[in-house]
């Protein structure tokens, strides 16, 4: 099948170039590690004591998830950027399987190789933390690949503004603060949050890791809102990307840079 | 009868300058057709309009009017499909992922267009010896020299097996070695059957290669001839006239008058361009007048550079006339 060939010649060249570029992707994650560390000693020095033991719990799972989005998103918008500098970006457009599906391939590829990264940093949260907390792979991972839909969404979009754009770094500067906050912000503080792309899923996460919830423990009410808001941001997603493309077609403006 | 595989119809295309926000008009109605196993050179000056136009093709622009039609696929349409016919060297070694290997690069782009490596691998490794690049498979392209890299960005395009391959400037920057290497490759990719549309500025390329040429100006084409046919329209007669002595201020104002076309190099060496084969006998007359001796006679012939640059200039004085 001709998808499944994409996805993994992209899975692949993101594989080589991780692997290729080791320090680089191994500073980043010490990066990542460095700032959790920090967030604990906040926990730690200045929080409430009483609270603490959530406190650490909810920081790991929303940094987990704010490290997952963050590398997604900056990485798509880079991708793009990068390939118009570079001269290939307007190769890639010559594929006849479609610009959407090799961003598409991009990304699943990223996301399927920074998930194992994700794995790592979570135990090694936890054991620095000394906090266990549920893991229950069925349930989260089943949340998580929802949820990861409406980021790809998101990533479109981002593909999208970058395909005309080109020079979006400032926008992507802003955009990790964005996601912190969505990241951290719980549901339950401000409810409107659950129209933003991926709140959802990182709520029903949260509920399944600090307090070990089941599959029956959500109503079916949680699991339409979840998958709703995930289609919705991906067809969104990739409606804005088309219509970008198309622009940027109709200006000539794919080989600029 | 010759099967007609590209179509290019109306075309025109329009932008505004960034800065001055003047509107410029890049393409103006162009209109060409490519026969199977043609190979088309594109010609013109710079910004003359073909990158615009290649690109128009490629659908990778989208035309303000006209269209471009593939093997009976109208690309404005149905451009994913048209693209299964076509594959495009645009940027030469940028067009390349340069943090990768030779190989990787061949592998990345089979994957891109859905082949898997395991059905493209006996293709990779024939096309890795045809290039020379079997010894440097596993180098970065980074560290490849610019000669490799283009013979690399054609195998690419030669990988993905359409019947169209597009090259835009594929000998720009090229050394004499290579650029004679990249003919010759591009001589076999010809014979092979494929269709190819060069643009390119390098005239070597168009008269060693291309059956046929299209030549753009401010965005319009002003000729489209066969190759040989053009050359064959302008061909002239030019001498180069050794002389044994200098020639007198009388004799140099009557060669102005008669034949403007003249060069004087060294007071001895006499380089001029005749309309007729008869006029020989009119400038033999007009240097015996004054006993000019003629050591020697050597007869040049035109080359496509020269027919490019006559046509070119042809198109320049009849805008002028226009105006005035």
């Amino acid at each position: 099948m001709p998808f499944i060939q994409l996805i993994k010649a992209n899975t692949r060249m993101e594989f080589i170039e991780m692997k290729r570029y080791l320090p680089n992707t191994l500073s980043m994650i010490a990066t990542i590690y460095i700032i959790f560390l920090g967030m604990l000693l906040g926990i730690n020095v200045i929080g409430d004591p009483a609270q603490a033991e959530a406190n650490i719990q909810h920081v790991i799972v929303n940094y987990i998830f704010w490290y997952l989005t963050l590398v997604t998103l900056t990485n798509i918008g880079f991708t793009i950027t990068m390939e118009a500098t570079r001269g290939t970006l307007e190769q890639l457009y010559m594929s006849p399987l479609g610009m959407w599906k090799i961003l598409l391939s991009r990304l699943i590829g990223y996301m399927a190789l920074h998930g194992v990264i994700v794995v790592g940093l979570l135990y090694l949260s936890m054991a620095t933390a000394n906090q266990w907390l549920y893991l229950k792979p069925d349930l989260t991972l089943t949340i998580l690949l929802i949820t990861l839909v409406g980021i790809v969404g998101v990533g479109f979009m981002i593909a999208g503004a970058s395909v005309i754009f080109k020079q979006i770094q400032a926008f992507m500067q802003i955009l990790q603060f964005i996601l912190a906050a969505l990241a951290f912000v719980p549901l339950s503080v401000a409810p409107i949050l659950i129209l933003a792309p991926f709140v959802k899923g990182v709520d029903m996460i949260r509920h399944v890791m600090i307090q070990g919830y089941s599959w029956t423990d959500f109503t079916a009410m949680d699991y339409t809102a979840l998958i709703v808001n995930s289609v919705v941001y991906l067809f969104i997603g990739i409606f804005f990307y088309l219509k970008c493309e198309k622009i940027a077609m109709s200006r000539g403006l794919l080989g600029n840079y | 009868m010759e099967e007609i595989l590209i179509e290019v119809k109306g075309l025109k295309k329009g932008y505004k300058k960034r800065k001055t926000k003047e509107w410029v008009q890049a393409v103006n109605d162009v209109n060409f057709t490519v026969k199977r196993g043609e190979i088309l050179g594109l010609l013109g000056p710079n910004g003359a309009g073909k990158t615009t136009t290649i690109k128009m093709i490629c659908g990778l622009i989208v035309p303000d009017e006209g269209e471009v039609v593939i093997n009976g696929i109208t690309m404005q349409k149905n451009r994913l499909k048209g693209l299964e016919h076509i594959s495009a060297v645009l940027e030469g070694n940028r067009n390349l992922y340069w943090r990768l290997t030779a190989r990787e690069n061949l592998e990345y782009f089979a994957g891109n267009r859905g082949n898997s490596r395991k059905e493209k691998a006996s293709e990779i490794e024939e096309l890795l010896h045809e290039f020379k690049l079997k010894q440097k498979e596993n180098e970065l392209v980074s560290n490849l020299s610019r000669g490799m890299q283009q013979k690399l960005a054609l195998a690419v395009a030669l990988l993905a097996d359409s019947d169209v391959i597009l090259l835009d400037e594929p000998t720009l920057g090229l050394d004499i070695e290579t650029g004679y290497e990249v003919r010759q490759l591009l001589k076999k990719i010809s014979e092979a059957g494929k269709t190819i549309i060069i643009s390119t500025h390098d005239m070597p390329v168009v008269q060693d290669l291309c059956e046929r040429t299209v030549i753009i100006n401010d965005g319009k084409v002003i000729a489209d001839e066969k190759v040989e046919e053009l050359m064959n329209l302008f061909e002239t007669s030019a001498y180069v006239l050794t002389l044994g002595n200098e020639l007198t201020e009388q004799q140099q104002k009557e060669l102005d008058v008669k034949f403007p076309m003249n060069e004087l190099l060294d007071g001895m060496k006499l380089t001029i361009t005749l309309e007729q084969d008869n006029d020989i006998y009119d400038l033999m007359d007009l240097l015996k007048k004054e006993n000019t001796i003629i050591e020697k006679i050597d007869r040049t012939t035109i080359n496509f550079e020269e027919v490019f640059m006559n046509l070119i200039q042809e198109e320049k004085n009849h805008a002028i006339h226009s105006i005035n």
